[in-house]
């Protein structure tokens, strides 16, 4: 691994995704948890990341519901995005797929899915 | 440091138009340089605004572009890309060159042309400000952005959609003042809280319109300006930014770059915001102005909604918000919004606003924010 390098790469870190596994960077100076790409620690500044798996659980710190969506997406409407407090404690934009639109609330426990939209893996949260 | 100063300013309507963003830009530029008092030979830099030129108009290099279009091609010209904040941007550029002793008299401005383009096409577009591995896979779009913010500060503050739908209204009354505005109507809350959800909890009447729109402003050393009949002076300017992800947030409810922006500029300025008498401030949403009102410190965290809705922040009221109709009413061109509430603000210390002239505004703050609220700009103005 060159010095230069981060662990993750944002390529491989959706590579995982497809696999089915989300994955952070744990900061072997402080601790620190970070979702890659990222070179350098933001509360220590070291480099000494090393890949850490995460379990996929969390909760829905919250979310909208897309009805005015991008071109490429317009034949999804309306679909929700959520911001996900994982357990572990770094939080991630994803999809949510199999819950009623009703039914989604801030607090709401969601479970990480694998999502391929438009040919490219992406974060999705399905229920727990 | 020297002290810098606005002599000139020029907005151009805001809405529909069949020119160029260049053309537009020129419109501006040269009623700043009529306002100023000053020949275009004088002018001895451009610092220039501009965002989607090159998806909407397939034109980059859009900063010689814009002075060969006003024609003085051979100064100098940067183009600055800060998504929604680039002509404030600029602006601070400009300061700092002028302060810097490197120019004496600077043009300042941007543009942007979008209305020529479909909305599913400027939605994609504007998102192209959010991450392009993480977030755009996913469908975000701004709206989208803004309303996870809406959801977190409900939940956190109990903020409610007739409180957002009261930022509409008002800004919707001042905007009809306004001559260049974009909207110059009046609507009702009932019509607010009855349009369409473009991404829940915002509706059509919470987002402010896509926009077409130029502005300009002439910036001067103060040897220079002390020759102009009413130089403004700018008394602090400063920017900051935040984490690019949402996920990376730590508090979707309140917008740190905005807070880290204006202590800066309120230091610089040596004021606080108890002596700001107008504000010009990024309602690109509705709950952007109440978060806005609260990162500036006009209001407590949480407090913003209740304020709004009071009428606090109304022109006539305790501290008058957007009284040029802000982004909401008056326009967004994207491009040239920084620049915009600039002009608005010199024009209020002027004291040449007009039926939306605050009374004895001697003080003023403008605030823009970029995209994802990964960049704000916050910069103070203030007269003799």
């Amino acid at each position: 691994l060159a010095a230069t390098e981060s662990p993750i790469t944002a390529r491989a870190f959706f590579e995982r995704v497809r696999a089915g596994q989300l994955t952070a960077l744990k900061c072997g100076s402080c601790g620190e948890l970070a979702i890659p790409p990222r070179q350098l620690c933001p509360a220590c500044h070291a480099k000494a990341w090393q890949p850490v798996d995460l379990r996929g659980e969390g909760t829905i710190a919250s979310f909208t519901i897309i009805r005015v969506a991008p071109r490429a997406h317009a034949g999804d409407t309306p679909y929700a995005l959520a911001v996900v407090k994982l357990r572990e404690g770094v939080s991630i934009l994803g999809r949510l797929v199999d819950i009623p639109l009703e039914k989604v609330s801030v607090g709401l426990p969601v479970r990480f899915r694998p999502l391929v939209i438009g040919n490219q893996p992406t974060v999705g949260f399905g229920p727990s | 440091m020297r002290r810098v100063a606005v002599i000139g300013v020029g907005v151009t309507k805001f809405g529909l138009h069949d020119r160029t963003s260049a053309e537009l830009f020129a419109e501006a530029a040269q009623d700043a340089l009529t306002d100023a008092g000053v020949p275009a030979t004088a002018i001895q830099a451009l610092y220039y605004g501009n965002v989607v030129g090159g998806e909407t108009e397939h034109q980059l290099h859009t900063g010689p572009q814009a002075a060969s279009v006003l024609g003085i091609p051979a100064v100098p010209t940067t183009r600055f890309e800060t998504a929604c904040a680039s002509s404030h941007a600029a602006f601070r550029h400009a300061v700092m060159e002028i302060a810097a002793g490197v120019s004496d008299v600077v043009l300042v401005g941007g543009a942007e042309r979008v209305l020529n383009v479909s909305t599913a096409e400027s939605t994609e577009y504007f998102a192209y400000a959010s991450d392009a591995v993480w977030e755009q896979p996913l469908g975000l779009t701004f709206p989208g952005v803004f309303a996870l913010i809406a959801r977190a500060h409900m939940e956190k503050y109990g903020t409610t959609e007739a409180q957002m739908a009261a930022v509409a209204v008002k800004n919707h009354r001042h905007g009809a003042l306004n001559p260049k505005a974009q909207f110059q109507k009046q609507i009702t809350i009932d019509q607010v809280l009855r349009s369409a959800y473009v991404a829940d909890p915002l509706k059509l009447y919470d987002c402010c319109p896509f926009s077409d729109g130029g502005a300009a402003l002439v910036l001067a050393s103060e040897e220079v300006a002390r020759r102009h009949r009413k130089p403004v002076w700018v008394l602090g300017s400063a920017a900051a930014s935040d984490w690019m992800l949402l996920g990376d947030k730590r508090d979707l409810s309140r917008v740190p770059a905005t807070e880290r922006a204006a202590a800066a500029a309120y230091r610089q300025a040596g004021v606080g915001p108890r002596d700001v008498d107008v504000v010009e401030l990024h309602d690109c949403f509705t709950i952007a102005e109440i978060v806005a009102t609260e990162g500036l410190g006009l209001f407590e965290p949480g407090a913003g909604g209740r304020a709004a809705e009071a009428g606090r922040t109304s022109l006539g009221g305790e501290i008058p918000v957007n009284p040029s109709g802000g982004l909401k009413a008056k326009g967004h061109p994207i491009g040239a919004t920084g620049a915009a509430q600039i002009a608005e603000i010199v024009t209020q210390i002027r004291g040449e606003a007009g039926p939306r002239q605050v009374d004895g505004a001697k003080t003023g703050l403008t605030h823009t924010l970029g995209g994802n609220t990964a960049t704000v700009l916050v910069s103070l103005f203030g007269r003799d």
